[in-house]
């Protein structure tokens, strides 16, 4: 562990990150850097390594090799506290995965009060307001089950947000809801990003990409292909490969 | 703008109605005639001349009425069978079908149950009721059997609580994923479920007393068996509970920084427990009757359970009668228990329960 190889700048480091499947080769050796307030972008055909690539960010795989530095440390040495560092990592998922026997309120304080040891009362207090900030302050007490697919999505988010995190990952978080539910997740996204989280978004909508996204990134067969402004990149982009994949969508 | 005129079909009688036909009729009455004249007519008949005492059980038994309406039965169930089976193809409705099929096979369970009446009670009827159906004899035994039935839900009880309690223990570190954590529970499950139950309560009984220098009762030590046992079944069914839980569910809560402990204790078990809450009921249900192989330990008499009053009163009398009322004790325990598993089963598949998520 190289201490020089830890500039205070970047908030996430990967370096020749790996990730093995059994025989499955999902990420090739993985380079990248997010610098604080950044809005990165990544996209990607299915299978090329996205979803994998987020879960990596904060180890909920396991990297196979190469090293995921986070605030001046490589957390995927084994001495470091994996407990800790998540909760400075926000990640939401596509499927929502709200605790369905808590209410929406509760979904929200169960790990500010488990994991960072907050009173009672506080926690309700901070779980209120990241509920307001992303417009459900009146759904506190409905259970998952009585929400729509993109109220649920928005409780995911203020759950992550809640406990402060330092970056948020949204791992494809639109695409399990149905099309008219997409914009209410993604505005409250836009006002994130607008707010100076630093963010590392899988995506397929790249209408937000483009509004948002200060980076994008195109992935394919677990390696990077391209990167560059989004605007940019969905103009012209320069790889073949990155030409084939936006044909497609766009 | 549109207008649909909207004509409910007729429902109900109004569609019984319209919809049967004479043949499906007679066929569906044939049926349902044959069915009572086979289930309601002994019984009522038993009722009318009385079950008691023994002696006028058997001539009901034996009664030419008896066989006159078994027979009856046969008769109306064969031609129930005959023209359900006959004609249901050919029906011009779906109530008319239905019908005609109700009663083909209604047919054929009166005239499976006639028949193995009718042989029956042509057997040696009398010396079986006198040995089985003296009820007379019960009555002084009824506060007996109270007690016992009492004893029987205490062991079953107490057995099922320190079986949860161990069973959700054994499961969690079932699940880990290291194989020397695993390795202790797995031996432990799958001793206690490849032995006899009987076996072990002899052993851990002898095991407790003489091995541990313990000072404990049968009951007592039968108890804790039924518990140790219990929990091997319990852990099985909580594991199954745990891994239907789906992935994301762990992932969430280990993203949000809780250990893997604290994530299965608040986000994992939680929603594991109530989906296991039926087959850990069926569970119950095996155990309260296998509470009577406390039997071979030897029971004071104040701690008789159901199986055990049943057989210290045959053994006093000769009368087989006291097993027929342990048999029945069973059933007043359990029936209600099935009845309620089977509820919670429906409830739960139609995800009243509101603890069944619907993220995915």
């Amino acid at each position: 562990m190289p201490p020089e190889a830890a500039p205070a700048d970047p908030v996430i480091r990967l370096v020749g990150l790996h990730k093995w499947f059994g025989h499955l080769h999902v990420l090739k050796g993985i380079d990248m850097a997010v610098r604080a307030k950044e809005v990165v972008c990544v996209i990607g055909p299915s299978g090329s390594g996205k979803s994998t690539l987020l879960r990596c960010i904060n180890v909920l795989e396991e990297p196979t090799s190469g090293e995921v530095w986070f605030e001046g440390r490589d957390i995927t040495d084994v001495r470091v506290d994996l407990n800790k560092i998540r909760t400075k990592i926000g990640i939401v998922f596509q499927q929502f995965n709200l605790f369905p026997h808590k209410t929406a309120l509760q979904n929200v304080t169960l790990a500010l009060e488990k994991v960072l040891k907050m009173p009672k009362d506080e926690a309700r207090e901070i779980a209120e307001r990241e509920l307001a900030h992303v417009g459900l302050r009146l759904k506190a007490d409905s259970y998952p089950g009585q929400l729509s697919g993109g109220q649920q999505q928005r409780v995911a988010i203020a759950r992550a947000l809640a406990m402060a995190p330092k970056v948020m990952l949204f791992d494809e978080v639109t695409s399990a809801l149905d099309p008219e539910l997409v914009k209410e997740v993604l505005d409250v996204m836009k006002r994130l990003a607008s707010e100076g989280m630093t963010m590392i978004v899988v995506t397929h909508e790249m209408g937000f990409a483009r509004e948002v996204g200060n980076r994008m990134i195109f992935m394919d067969e677990g390696i990077v292909v391209e990167e560059g402004p989004p605007a940019e990149m969905l103009a012209k982009p320069t790889h073949t490969r990155t030409q084939a994949f936006m044909s497609k969508i766009l | 703008m549109i207008t649909v005129e909207s004509v409910r079909p007729p429902r109900g009688l109004a569609r019984w109605r319209s919809d049967s036909t004479g043949l499906s009729l007679s066929a569906g009455t044939a049926g349902t005639i044959a069915i009572a004249l086979a289930v309601i007519g002994p019984i009522a008949l038993v009722v009318a001349l009385g079950a008691t005492p023994v002696e006028s059980l058997i001539v009901t038994l034996r009664s030419s009425e008896l066989q006159a309406l078994l027979v009856a039965a046969i008769v109306a169930g064969s031609i129930a069978m005959i023209l359900g089976w006959g004609t249901y193809r050919r029906m011009p409705t779906k109530l008319a079908r239905e019908q005609a099929i109700a009663g083909a096979v209604l047919g054929i369970q009166a005239v499976v149950l006639a028949s193995v009446l009718l042989r029956f009670t042509s057997g040696r009827v009398d010396k079986f009721a006198t040995i089985f159906l003296d009820f007379r004899a019960l009555r002084p035994h009824l506060a007996e059997f109270r007690h016992a039935a009492r004893n029987t839900l205490v062991l079953a009880f107490a057995g099922e609580g320190i079986g949860i309690a161990l069973g959700l223990v054994l499961a969690v570190i079932a699940s880990s994923k290291r194989a020397a954590v695993r390795a202790p529970a797995r031996t432990y499950i799958n001793f206690f479920r490849g032995t006899p139950l009987i076996w072990q309560l002899s052993f851990i009984y002898f095991g407790l007393i003489i091995g541990f220098k313990l000072n404990i009762s049968a009951y007592e030590a039968g108890i804790i068996a039924f518990g140790l046992n219990t929990g091997a079944y319990a852990a099985e069914v909580f594991r199954a509970g745990i891994q239907s839980i789906e992935r994301g569910q762990l992932e969430a809560a280990r993203g949000l920084g809780m250990s893997y402990l604290q994530a299965m204790r608040h986000a994992v078990i939680p929603q594991a427990v109530r989906r296991v809450i039926p087959p850990l009921m069926n569970e119950f249900v095996i155990l309260v009757k296998d509470t009577s192989l406390i039997i071979t330990l030897g029971l004071l008499s104040r701690e008789y359970e159901l199986f055990t009053v049943g057989r210290s009163l045959f053994a006093d009398t000769f009368n087989a009668t006291f097993f027929v009322a342990t048999a029945i004790g069973y059933l007043v325990v359990c029936l209600p228990l099935i009845r309620l598993v089977t509820a919670l089963e429906r409830r739960l598949r139609s995800g009243l329960v509101g603890v069944v998520g619907h993220a995915a």
